[in-house]
This record gives structure tokens, C-alpha cells and sequence, in this order.
């Protein structure tokens, strides 16, 4: 992490005129719909969004409000999600703000992110199952996968861990399309819950080595399945730690290539289904990658996909991002189920996405809204189709 | 009233200026109502100034005497008459009238008539571009604290919507300036709404009960000269009252337009047909009397064009006959006179505003209570404002015939308290609504508390605005 | 704050929705307005209803205890800033929107915003024709409350002339509805003047002193869809005042006029022409961007032809750049925030109108204190009604300047009081307005004793409004 320049993080935050556009502006003409999901799904006072989180984020740098768990709250009540910037018209960064701002203010009381970067530096997943499981989802695959090869899958911890259905998918349709993957051994941690919570020093650390452990695979290219692996492999290791990566891809991105060129030939599904697709915002509003995965969805035979409002640029945030749903996970429920709630206004038989961070969540938030809505990665339904 | 406090008003505006002679006191007792009660006032003084009125506001204060100020006295609703042992004040003397060309406005003392102000104006090109149908007795002022509306409302809404502000002399004899002028650099009026909370409308429709208003400051607008008059009819009452609205919705430029129902356009045609030269005409169940009026002629045809496809879209028909709307348009300072008075009756009016879509309401209430009560009578009413009618009933009776005017009081009360549920609203706050406001204690208390913050001694024609 | 108020505050608003964490307070005691000083509340409650908003301002009277109304606290002039010991009342919650489209107005909760508002009229082809720039954050009961004014108001006046009543917690707690809605029988707002007085304008510009606007019932219109963009150039002050008197005298009413100085354009077109896609341009001594709006195209074709008439016959010239009004218009809810924004300076601000007629008092007024003092700023503002011309001159400073921003304050009030002595007039009531304001005693005086009687314990927002203690 390069070293923070305190003048000129707080010549940033001063940027912030304290307009408050950045709370829940609806303005259909640019898409908006809503800007802050924190602001929306807690209690609503002013530090549940970016203008409150701001003037307190001064007042801890100041030493103005003493640095208690209690006053850092605001700052870890947050999803990352980049929607006030997308709204901001001054000439700074918000989010990134924030997350400088929790790396400055790192030795703030925060139980949850310890906790979270202790698993990490330790076990490598943030996830209490530990690394070992994280290949058990091979044993259900009906073939094998080499350790070592041009293209790299790396499936991310929360797929591994969590979703089973994920890696498995891609894996078939990676070998539909014939093309010769591996798959790491030990597959590390990509280190994204560690910046986005502001251990920005282990995060570079373990960057370090993730870089180098991929880079003993001999892959040209890592596939993802995962949005936050995907920033954080792509634009963060070469941006905040000037590492270089070899050619990172999302499997969207990929399958959309092959699905073009011919590679993947897609069977129409059973029945005809309607499906909406949720933007990761680590996918769409950090890297502009929406094209992709809709057009992959409108090649998929017999399938129709209708738009969620807001989306694109304008999407709110599934409320998984920047650590909250370990750090307030009855919050971060709560505005999956937000989301849930906008999907079920479309009559459609599933919310697809393609982050298994935001399927988790959703999958959380539907079961708190009791609804009938089937979550999904678009691999799932890709894989439908072989 | 004690010869003391008599000649301490002559030294206020000087003895020819004040009366307390029986035949003059008389002549104060009542106004253009009719059937009502009337009441002798002990003195009427003729001031000047706001000077002036400053100072008889302090000594009535002092003194407690119950002050009534009048200007035209051509009031429809008991407003101005005066209480016994009160004194009358009386505006007719303040009579500047200042223009303020680049600031599109006109400043008009309260004893200017609408009348004489377009008379003004027109030699300037411009026009205050509403008045109420008593155009050449009423004042500005005395609208202004009224709140009317007339001709030129279908556009411009009620006069309030044309106030820029107003100097007051306000029961302790303070005087203020209301709007940009409150800031005595102002180049004159540009603004009402400067200042925070509005004040210029707390005087609006306020009857002479908060202060005195001295002069009044009016937009102005350049004359208009393109004109357009046509009858529209209509088949369902449904299609009539959407037709306003569209019309409305759809920014037509309607200067005025009426709304009449077969019945009461036949009584008028019966009594004015003729004189106004109006063919014989089968009306059909509604008509609607319309003037266009547009400052560019292309606009105008625009408008023309727009209200007879939203005419037939409607299912109603353009008639072709344009006497009617003419005569009411042109002849606006007279013609209503004319048709109020050309059947030899007395009557009360009910002014009241209804949404076009409640149009249908009111004359259905007022048919009732002519039915059951047994009286004539008749209701029409006009587009005035965004989404607003005016309707003006008006409950009929023989001047010499007191039995049929108690029916028509007892009528008349009636029938503010059935529109009142249909979702009516006054037009002015006379005093007979004071009954049914009882309904809305909290605003009526509000109200009350402000006339006892400006009038603490309640000397200001107490008991108009609904009684409080 | 007493224990006792406050519990009584949790008992009406429930634990989760009153907070006096001091984060939480701190992020209450400041607003837009950059360039003043902020001050902590002793807590925030946000009541979900009128019935809530009433019991609290009960249990204030009470304990006595000062209450501040807030909505979106976009508010640039420190008027939602709060007093020592008071309690905030954060009004968001009140979200309501109804529709009367026979009546053609709708009611809005005072936790509505203007960008709400106008999606949901939208789908109805219908609008409420003037939002101000801060539209995406501001209420429409916040706006009411400072009778506000923006993009629409060249053709219909202050956003106060479109009111057509209020729901309003008197400082007592009692509430109120004003205009044709206090008949409970009404089928709605339709008309403002009923019931005598005009008790809506009281609250109109109030800024929270006399009450809670809980409701804002408004006009609304039909969508327009037929616009007309264009800017217009003259070589002097007195001929480019003639040309917005005469476009309103000949009934040519833009949605949106502003006049810019040469050197402030230039300016402005630095910071964004690229963004906005303008074309270099040697720029007149005084532009006019304007946008006419009609609802059909034949009378838009109408106004083209007579402004161009109009700007010809005093010695203007088209000048054809249609980028300018357009991004203003299109981007009305944005475009402004950004340019507010982009060169990375604070500022405050000095709304005012002043009439076209004197247009030039109000740039003479400003550049002399620019100069006085070294300050830089602007001087824009737009035609906003019959005969009024808002400004809202920019005064910059560094945010980290606090030399520079003292001198921004004091130039400010000295500025206020220039502006009072040119004609021009209060755009918002707010503080800095004070000094200026002697002359009107009488007047303050009836405001003030307005307020003594409504508000007998002084409760609601008691420092905002200048005016003189007794
Ligand atoms: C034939 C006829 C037709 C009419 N048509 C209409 C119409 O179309 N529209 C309409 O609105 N009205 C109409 N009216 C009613 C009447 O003309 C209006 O109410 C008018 O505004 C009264 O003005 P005035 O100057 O005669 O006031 P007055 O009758 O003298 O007074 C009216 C009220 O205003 C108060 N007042 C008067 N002057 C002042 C002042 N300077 N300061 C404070 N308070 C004051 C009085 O105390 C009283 O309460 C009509 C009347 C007649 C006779
Ligand atoms: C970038 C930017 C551009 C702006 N452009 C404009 C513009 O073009 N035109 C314009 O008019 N303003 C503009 N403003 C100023 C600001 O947006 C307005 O003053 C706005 O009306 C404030 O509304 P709010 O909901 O944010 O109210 P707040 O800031 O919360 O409150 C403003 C005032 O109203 C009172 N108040 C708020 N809600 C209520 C209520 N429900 N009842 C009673 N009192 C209440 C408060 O006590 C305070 O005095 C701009 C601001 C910004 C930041
Ligand atoms: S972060 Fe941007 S949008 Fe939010 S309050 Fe600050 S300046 Fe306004
Ligand atoms: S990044 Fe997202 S969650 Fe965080 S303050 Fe901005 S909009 Fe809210």
C-alpha cells in the first residue's frame, strides 16, 4: 500500500459539500433509483450514508470523536457499493474515500474485521470452514482437473466454500467448450475482504503471494467466478500494489467469448424462463462489465431477461460488499432482500447474478422475504444448456 | 359616540371629512347585500393618508370602537356592514395609481376602481387582466380583501394570484409594506414572495378584519387583443366538466369560460336573449361559454383549434353561436350587472369554489334546496384557476315580500352546509359559513389566534371570518 | 436533554428511530451550507407520521425544548443547522405521495424529494414544472419551507406560487390543513384561497419557524414535450435587461432563462464546456441561455419566432449554441451540483431577486466586494417569475483556508447589505440578512409577534428567522 498522504485524504474528503444527493436520489432520466442501501434498510439517520459517514470520518481523523467502536460504526456500515460515487458530481471518490479512511483508522476497535483478517492471513479463506474444504467440490465433478495448465480457475472462497453449484458449472462448461483448465491446489485467498476493511498492509502481503502462487501454475490467464476476486485480482493488485497479473477474466467474460466464437453451443432450456439479472457492483460499476453477462443470458435459448430498476451503473448493491455481511449480516440481509422484493415486481422465476458473494446474500434475503424467487449464477443456467 | 372622540377624528382628517348625520350614517348602513340585516354606524371619517388611518386606528383602539373600512360597498356577502356605535372608514379618497413599467406592475390606492385602473392602464397598452363583474364600483383593494375572482380568472386564478404586495395600516396604526417593497430601496413591487414567510396573504381575503389596506400592488400585463368567443355543447355532464379541465390541462387560453346547464341558460336567454341579441338556440343538457384570448394571433388559432378537438374528442359539439361569450367577455364590467338585476328581484348569493369535477355537486344541492324550500333561483359558475370553479348561486326573492326572504335566508344557510359536505370551500369567509366551520376547529383557532396577536381589542369589523 | 423527554420521545417513535449518539449528533449538526459553523443537537428522533411529528413537538413544549425541522438539509444558507439542547426532527420518513388528477395536484410527505416526485408523475405524462438544482436531494416540503425556486420558475414563479395547501403541526402540536383540504369533506387540494386568509403563505418561507409543513399538496401539469434551446447575445447590461422584460411583456414565457456575464461564461465553460460538449466560443459581453418549453409545437414555433424578433430589434444576436441551455435544462437536477462542484472551492452563497430592470445593481454590487476584498466568486442567477431575477452569487473559498473563509463571511454580510440598499430582496430569510434589515422594523415585527402567539414557549427553530427580540 503506498503510503496515505493524511493532507491530501482530508483535502478529498473536503471535497464532499455535504449535499446529501448522495442518500437515495431517484432520477430516472440518469437511471437512479435510490443510491444508498445502508441509508435504505437501517433506521435512515444521517450516518447511514455517504454524507453522514464523511463528516464523522473527519471527526475521528481529527481526534474530534474519540475512535470507539461504537464511532466507527459508519464507517464499517457500508457496502463499498460505489453508488455514491456514481452520483457525486464533486471531483473525488467517495467509496475509495471510505476505504482509505478504514485503512487509516485501522486500529479502530472492530472485532468482526480481526476476526476476518486473522482467517485470512492464517487459513487463507475468510470462511470458518477453513481452506481444506475448498476443493471438495471436485469430488463431485465426473472428471479430473490437472493442477497446472495455461488456464487457471481460480473459484474464489466463497464459491468453494459455499456454492458447490458454481464451480461446478463452470468446470463443464469450460469442458463443453474444450478448453484445458486447472485448478489450484491450495488455492489462497484473493485478499479482497481484507482491503475493502482496511488491512491494506496484510492485503499486500498476501497479494505477494497469491501473485506468486498463481504465477506457479504457469497460467496466461485466470478465469473467476467471483466479482470480488475479479476487482481485486484485476484492478487492485495493479493499481494500489503495482503488482503484475497475468490476463484476469471473469468466466461471463469468458463463456460470452466462446459462445461467440462458437466453442459453446447452447441447447434451448426445458421451459421457457424469464430471469432478471443483479449488476455486482464490483463487476458493473468497478471494471463496466455489463454487457457480457446479459448477452450471454439473451443467447440462451427459450430464456427472456428482463431488466431490474435500477441497474447498470445505477444498481444497488446486493449488501454483501465491504465486509458488512460479516460485520452486520441482519443489515446486509435485509437489503438482499430489498433487492429480492424489486425482482419479485417482474414476474420473473429467477434472480440471476455472477458473483457467488451476492448469490449468498440473496439466497439470505429470500429466505427473509419467504419468496418463491430462484437465485442463480448465470453459469448455473449456462450449464442448463450443455 | 362621545363628542370628544368625534372631534378627535376631526382633527385627524379634518371636519369635512367626518360625518355623524343620520341620513349619511344612513347611507353607510348597508351595501350591495341584499336581504340581510343592516346597522347604523356613529361616525364615518373619510381619511387621506395612511397617516391618517394610523391614527384613527390608535384612537378606535384606545377608545374600542368597532371599525369597519369600506370602499366600493358593492360587497355581495354582509362583509361591510357596519356595526352600531362603530365607525366607518371609508377609501374612496386614496386614489394614486403609480406604473411601474419595467417592473410589469401598477401600484393602486384603495379607492381605485377597476374601472378607472383600466382606463389607466390602457393608455399604456397593459391591463390588469381580471376583474370581478362589479368592475366599475368595486376597488382593487376592496377585491383584494375579498379575494375575488371574474373575468380574466379562467387564466390568472383569483386576484390574490396577481397581488405583488400591499401597504397595510394594521390595528395598532403600524403601517407595513408587504412584498419587495417591504425593503424601502425596492426600485417598487417585483415580488411577493420576498421576505420569509409570506405576509402579503394573510391580508388577502382577510375582509377588513387584520388592518387596513391602503394600496395595493398588481402585476401588469400587455393588453391583449386577439379574441376568440364560442359556445361548446355537451350531451353528459361527465364530458362538460372534463372538457374545463382538459382545456385547462392542455394551457388553452381561456381568459373566461362558464359553465351553464339548460335550464338556467334558457331563464337568462328568456330575460336577455333579445338584448344581447343571442339566436334561439335548443341548449343541450350543458354549454360551456368560452373566450380565448392570446396576445399573438398563431397562438390564438393554436388555441382554437385545440379546444374544438378536445371539444369532439369529448363527444360535445362546437355550437358556432359566439353572442353569448362575446357579450360576457366585452361587455365584463356590465353584463352580469345587467342580468342580475333585469328580473326585478333581490337575491343572496353563495359563493363557494368547487374542483370542475364537483361542479355537478353544487347544482344538484342548490336545486334541492330550491325544491324543498320553494324559492327560484339559479347557479352558474366559471373556470378560476388551475383546477377551480366559482360558482355564484343566487337564491331569489321579491324586495318587498319579508316572508319569501326569510325563506331565502333559512335557504341560503342551508345550503352552505350541504355544499360544505359535498367538498365545497368558501369563497369568501362571510359570516354565514360560521356555523359549519365548527367543523374545523383547529383552523378556525388558528386563524383566531392571529387576529388577536394584530387586533387584540377585536375592533376590526369583528365578527366577519366565519365569526371569529 | 432531560431523561424524561427522552423517554417520552422513545415511547412515540419506538428505540430504534431517536438516537443521541454522538456520531449520529455530529452528523445532524451541520447541512450543505458550507462557510458556517456547525452545532451539535442534543438528539434526533425521525417520526414515521403527522401523528408522531405531533406528539413530539408536545413532549418539546413540554420540556421546552428548541425543535428543528429538517428534510433533506440541502439547505445552503445554515438554515437547518441546529440550536444548543435541541431536538432534530428528521421529517424523511414522511413519504407519501398521492395523486388528484381530476383536481391536477398531488400531495407529498415532507420526506418526498423532487427527483421522487417527478418519476412518479412521469408515468402519469404529468410534472411539476419547477424543481430547484439540488432536486435530487431537496424536499418538496424543505423547498416550500424556503420558498425556493430553479429551473421552471422563468415561466411559473417561486415554487410557492404552485402550493396549493399544507398539512402543518402547529408549534402546539395541534395539526392543520390549509387551502381547499381544510373542508375535510374536500376531495382534495384544488384551490389555495379558501377559507378567507391565506394562511398557506405563512408557512411559505417560514423556514420551520411557525410550524411543520408534514404534507405539501401542488399543482401539477401536464408534461411538456416540445422544448426550444438557444442563447442569445448583447453587447451591453441595459439591452440585455430589455430583452427578459420584453420576452415576459410579450407573454414569452422560457422555462429557464439566465444571463451570463462574458468573464463568468468563460469561466464556467473552463470548468465544463468539454463535459457538456459546448462549442468554443468567443463569448459576447452578455449571453442570455434560455430554454422555451410549450406544450404543442406550434406554439413553440410561435415564441422561436418572437424572441428572435425581440432580440433583433435591441441589438442582440442568435447566437445558435443550443448545448449551453440544453444541459442545463436536460441535466436540471444534476448540472449545477456539478458545476458547483468541479472547481474543488466552498463557497457561500447569496440568493436574491432583484427585477431584470436592475440586473446590473446586483453584478455592480457583487464585483465591488469581489474586488474589495480579493475574492473570487460569480455572479448567476435566472428570470424566476412575473418580474424577478433570482442570483445566487458564488463567494469562494479554500475548504482548508480558514483565513480565506473568514474573509468569504465577512464579505458576505457586507455584501448582504449592498444588495438590500440596491433593491434587491431576500431570496430566503436567513441570518447574515439581520444587519441590513433595520429599516424594516415594523414588519419583523409583525412576523415576530406572529410567531410569540403560535409558539408562546418559542420552541420551533427559534434562532432562524432575523428577527428582533422584543
Ligand atoms: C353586481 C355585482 C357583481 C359582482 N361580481 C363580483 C365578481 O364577479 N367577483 C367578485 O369577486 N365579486 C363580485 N361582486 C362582489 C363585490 O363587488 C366584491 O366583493 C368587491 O370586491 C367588493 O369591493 P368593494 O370595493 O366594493 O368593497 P366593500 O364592499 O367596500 O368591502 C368589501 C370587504 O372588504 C373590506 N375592505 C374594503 N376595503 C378595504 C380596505 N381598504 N382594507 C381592508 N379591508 C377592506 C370590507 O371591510 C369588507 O369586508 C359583485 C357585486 C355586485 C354588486
Ligand atoms: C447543489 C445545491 C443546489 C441548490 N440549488 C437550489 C435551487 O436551485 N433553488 C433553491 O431554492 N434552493 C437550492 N438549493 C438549496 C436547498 O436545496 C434548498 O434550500 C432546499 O429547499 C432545502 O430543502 P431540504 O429538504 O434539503 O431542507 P433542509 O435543508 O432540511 O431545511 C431547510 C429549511 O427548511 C426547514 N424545513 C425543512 N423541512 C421542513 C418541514 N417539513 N417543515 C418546516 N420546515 C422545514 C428547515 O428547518 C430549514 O430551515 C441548493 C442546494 C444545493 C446543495
Ligand atoms: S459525497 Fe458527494 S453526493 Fe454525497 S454529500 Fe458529499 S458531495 Fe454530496
Ligand atoms: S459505497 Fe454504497 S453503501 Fe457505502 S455509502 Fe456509498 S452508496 Fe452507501
Amino acid at each position: 500500500m503506498p503510503t496515505i498522504d493524511m493532507e491530501e485524504l482530508i483535502e478529498e474528503l473536503m471535497q464532499c459539500r455535504r449535499c446529501g444527493i448522495c442518500r437515495n436520489a431517484v432520477y430516472d432520466d440518469m437511471g437512479f433509483d435510490g443510491v444508498c442501501p445502508i441509508w435504505r434498510n437501517s433506521t435512515g439517520f444521517e450516518p447511514d450514508f455517504m454524507r453522514g459517514k464523511i463528516i464523522i470520518a473527519l471527526a475521528l481523523l481529527s481526534g474530534e470523536l474519540e475512535k470507539t467502536a461504537e464511532n466507527v460504526k459508519a464507517l464499517f456500515q457500508c457496502t463499498l457499493c460505489g453508488n455514491c460515487t456514481e452520483i457525486c458530481a464533486a471531483s473525488f471518490d467517495p467509496k475509495e474515500a471510505m476505504e482509505t479512511v478504514r485503512y487509516v483508522l485501522n486500529d479502530a476497535p472492530n472485532p468482526v474485521r480481526d476476526t476476518l483478517a486473522k482467517r485470512v492471513i492464517d487459513t487463507n479463506t475468510p470462511y470458518e470452514e477453513g481452506q481444506e474444504i475448498k476443493q471438495n467440490w471436485l469430488n463431485e465433478l465426473d472428471f479430473e482437473v490437472p493442477n497446472q495448465s495455461d488456464v487457471v480457475y481460480f473459484v474464489g472462497c466463497t464459491a468453494a466454500t459455499k456454492l458447490h453449484q458454481i464451480p461446478i458449472a463452470t468446470a463443464k462448461i469450460l469442458q463443453a467448450a474444450n478448453v484445458e483448465f486447472a485448478v489450484m491446489e491450495n488455492e489462497p485467498c484473493c485478499g479482497s475482504v481484507l482491503l475493502r476493511t482496511g488491512r491494506a498492509d496484510e492485503a499486500e502481503e498476501n497479494a505477494l503471494t497469491v501473485a506468486e502462487s498463481i504465477k506457479s501454475t504457469g497460467a496466461k490467464r485466470v478465469v473467476v467466478s467471483c466479482a470480488g476476486c475479479l476487482k481485486t485480482l484485476r484492478k487492485d493488485y495493479a493499481e494500489k500494489f503495482g503488482i503484475e497479473m497475468p490476463e484476469i477474466v471473469h468466466i461471463v467474460e469468458f463463456a460470452q467469448k466462446l459462445i461467440e466464437s462458437g466453442d459453446l453451443n447452447l441447447k434451448p432450456l426445458e421451459n421457457s424462463t424469464k430471469v432478471t439479472y443483479h449488476d455486482p457492483c464490483h463487476m458493473g460499476r468497478e471494471l463496466n462489465v455489463y454487457d457480457a453477462p446479459r448477452s450471454i443470458l439473451e443467447s440462451i435459448p427459450n430464456l427472456e431477461l428482463v431488466e431490474m430498476h435500477p441497474n447498470r451503473a445505477q444498481a444497488l448493491c446486493c449488501g454483501a460488499g465491504g465486509g458488512l455481511r460479516s460485520y452486520d449480516s441482519e443489515l446486509a440481509k435485509k437489503i438482499a432482500a430489498e433487492r429480492v422484493r424489486h425482482a419479485e415486481t417482474l414476474d420473473v422465476s429467477a434472480l440471476t447474478s455472477a458473483c457467488p458473494f451476492c448469490e449468498l446474500n440473496f439466497v439470505s434475503g429470500s429466505k427473509k422475504e419467504e419468496s418463491e424467487i430462484e437465485v442463480l449464477d448465470i453459469v448455473e443456467l449456462l450449464s442448463r444448456c450443455l | 359616540m362621545d363628542a370628544s372622540i368625534i372631534k378627535q377624528i376631526e382633527d385627524i382628517v379634518g371636519p369635512e371629512y367626518v360625518s355623524t348625520r343620520e341620513d349619511v350614517l344612513l347611507t353607510y348602513s348597508s351595501s350591495a347585500s341584499m336581504i340581510c340585516d343592516t346597522a347604523k354606524p356613529d361616525v364615518v371619517v373619510r381619511p387621506r393618508t395612511a397617516e391618517e388611518v394610523s391614527k384613527l386606528l390608535k384612537l378606535a383602539n384606545k377608545y374600542r370602537i368597532p371599525v369597519t373600512t369600506r370602499s366600493g360597498g358593492s360587497s355581495l356577502q354582509e362583509e361591510v356592514i357596519p356595526h352600531s356605535g362603530g365607525m366607518i372608514i371609508e377609501m374612496m379618497r386614496f386614489t394614486d395609481i403609480k406604473l411601474f413599467e419595467d417592473l410589469r406592475s401598477v401600484k393602486v390606492g384603495a379607492g381605485i376602481t377597476f374601472g378607472q385602473l383600466d382606463k389607466f392602464l390602457l393608455e399604456h397598452d397593459l391591463w390588469l387582466p381580471m376583474c370581478p363583474e362589479s368592475a366599475l364600483v368595486a376597488t382593487v383593494v376592496g377585491n383584494v380583501a375579498v379575494n375575488g375572482a371574474g373575468p380574466g380568472s379562467s387564466v390568472y386564478g383569483s386576484i390574490a394570484e396577481l397581488v405583488l404586495g400591499m401597504e397595510v395600516v394594521l390595528p395598532n396604526g403600524e403601517i407595513i409594506q408587504t412584498g419587495s417593497e417591504a425593503n424601502p430601496h425596492a426600485p417598487g413591487p417585483f415580488l411577493r414572495y420576498a421576505f420569509g414567510p409570506d405576509l402579503t396573504g394573510l391580508f388577502i381575503g382577510s375582509l377588513g378584519a387584520f388592518g387596513v389596506i391602503t394600496s395595493v400592488s398588481m402585476k401588469t400585463f400587455k393588453r391583449m387583443k386577439h379574441f376568440h368567443h364560442e359556445t361548446y355543447g355537451f350531451h353528459s355532464i361527465d364530458a362538460a366538466e372534463r372538457f374545463l379541465l382538459e382545456i385547462q390541462e392542455h394551457e388553452i387560453h381561456t381568459v373566461f369560460a362558464s359553465l351553464y346547464e339548460d335550464r338556467v341558460l334558457d331563464l337568462f336567454m328568456s330575460m336577455l336573449g333579445d338584448e344581447y341579441g343571442i339566436p334561439e338556440y335548443e341548449w343541450p343538457l350543458r354549454t360551456v361559454s368560452m373566450t380565448i384570448g392570446r396576445l399573438r394571433e398563431d397562438e390564438l388559432n393554436s388555441d382554437i383549434e385545440m379546444a374544438k378537438k378536445i371539444c369532439e374528442d369529448l363527444g360535445g359539439y362546437v355550437i358556432g353561436i359566439t353572442e353569448l361569450p362575446k357579450g360576457e367577455w366585452e361587455l365584463k364590467m356590465w353584463t352580469f350587472v345587467r342580468a342580475c338585476y333585469v328580473h326585478g328581484w333581490h337575491w343572496r348569493t353563495l359563493y363557494h369554489h368547487q374542483p370542475p369535477s364537483g361542479n355537478r355537486k353544487s347544482v344538484e344541492k342548490i336545486w334541492e334546496v330550491m325544491d324543498e324550500y320553494g324559492f327560484l333561483g339559479h347557479t352558474a359558475g366559471f373556470l378560476s384557476g388551475h383546477a377551480s370553479m366559482n360558482m355564484y348561486p343566487h337564491l331569489y326573492a321579491d324586495p318587498e315580500d319579508p316572508e319569501e326572504q326569510q325563506k331565502i335566508r333559512d335557504g341560503h344557510q342551508d345550503l352552505a352546509r350541504r355544499l360544505f359536505k359535498t367538498g365545497a370551500v368558501p369563497f369568501k369567509l362571510a359570516p354565514y359559513w360560521k356555523d359549519i366551520l365548527q367543523e374545523i376547529p383547529d383552523y378556525m383557532d388558528l386563524l383566531r389566534m392571529i387576529k388577536e396577536v394584530l387586533d387584540p381589542n377585536g375592533i376590526m369589523n369583528p365578527g366577519v371570518l366565519g365569526g371569529i | 436533554m432531560d431523561p424524561q423527554a427522552l423517554d417520552q420521545l422513545r415511547e412515540i417513535v419506538g428505540d430504534e428511530y431517536i438516537s443521541t449518539r454522538k456520531d449520529v449528533l455530529l452528523s445532524y449538526s451541520s447541512s450543505a451550507s458550507t462557510g458556517y459553523d456547525s452545532q451539535m443537537p442534543a438528539a434526533v428522533v425521525r417520526p414515521a407520521s403527522t401523528q408522531e411529528v405531533s406528539e413530539i413537538v408536545k413532549v418539546a413544549n413540554k420540556f421546552k425544548i428548541p425543535v428543528i425541522p429538517r428534510s433533506g438539509g440541502s439547505s445552503l444558507q445554515g438554515e437547518v443547522i441546529p440550536s444548543p439542547e435541541s431536538l432534530v426532527i428528521d421529517l424523511l420518513r414522511l413519504e407519501e405521495i398521492k395523486l388528484y388528477k381530476d383536481l391536477r395536484s398531488v400531495t407529498v410527505g415532507a420526506g418526498v424529494t423532487f427527483g421522487a416526485l417527478d418519476k412518479f408523475l412521469k408515468v402519469h405524462d404529468l410534472w411539476v414544472p419547477v424543481s430547484p438544482e439540488s432536486a435530487l436531494v431537496c424536499t418538496v416540503a424543505g423547498n416550500v419551507a424556503v420558498n425556493g425556486a430553479g429551473p421552471g420558475s422563468s415561466r411559473y414563479g417561486c415554487v410557492g406560487e404552485l402550493v396549493l395547501g399544507l398539512e402543518v403541526v402547529l408549534p402546539d402540536g395541534r395539526v392543520i390543513n390549509t387551502g381547499s383540504e381544510a373542508n375535510p369533506h374536500a376531495p382534495g387540494p384544488f384551490l389555495r384561497y379558501a377559507f378567507g386568509p391565506d394562511l398557506t403563505g405563512l408557512f411559505i418561507g417560514s423556514l420551520g419557524s411557525l410550524g411543520i409543513i408534514t404534507k405539501v399538496s401542488i399543482k401539477t401539469f401536464r408534461r411538456m414535450h416540445h422544448f426550444y434551446y438557444d442563447t442569445y447575445g448583447f453587447p451591453d447590461m441595459p439591452s440585455v435587461e430589455r430583452f427578459l422584460i420584453e420576452l415576459k411583456q410579450n407573454e414569452v414565457h422560457p422555462l429557464f432563462a439566465s444571463i451570463y456575464e462574458g468573464r463568468i461564461l468563460q469561466f464556467f465553460m473552463d470548468m465544463l464546456g468539454e463535459e457538456y460538449g459546448i462549442p468554443k466560443h468567443q463569448w459576447p459581453p452578455l449571453t442570455v441561455s434560455m430554454t422555451l418549453g410549450r406544450m404543442r409545437d406550434d406554439l413553440l414555433q410561435s415564441d422561436i419566432r418572437m424572441v428572435k424578433k425581440i432580440c433583433e430589434e435591441i441589438d442582440g444576436h442568435v447566437i445558435g449554441i443550443s448545448e449551453l441551455p440544453r444541459g442545463e435544462w436536460e441535466d436540471r437536477m444534476r448540472v449545477f451540483v456539478r458545476s458547483s462542484y468541479v472547481h474543488g472551492w466552498h463557497w457561500r452563497i447569496l440568493y436574491h431577486h432583484q427585477t431584470p430592470a436592475n440586473w446590473h445593481k446586483s453584478v455592480d454590487a457583487i464585483w465591488e466586494i469581489m474586488d474589495k476584498h480579493g475574492l473570487l466568486g460569480h455572479t448567476a442567477g435566472f428570470l424566476s417569475g412575473h418580474s424577478s431575477y433570482n442570483f445566487y452569487p458564488h463567494l469562494y473559498f479554500f475548504p482548508d483556508d480558514p483565513e480565506e473563509e473568514q474573509k468569504v463571511r465577512a464579505a458576505h454580510k457586507e455584501l448582504s447589505r449592498l444588495l438590500l440598499k440596491s433593491g434587491a430582496v431576500p431570496f430566503k430569510l436567513s441570518q447574515y440578512w439581520t444587519d441590513g434589515l433595520a429599516e424594516m422594523k415594523p414588519y419583523l415585527e409583525l412576523i415576530r409577534i406572529i410567531k410569540d402567539r403560535l409558539d408562546p414557549n418559542g420552541i420551533m427553530h427559534p434562532e432562524v428567522l432575523p428577527i428582533p427580540e422584543e
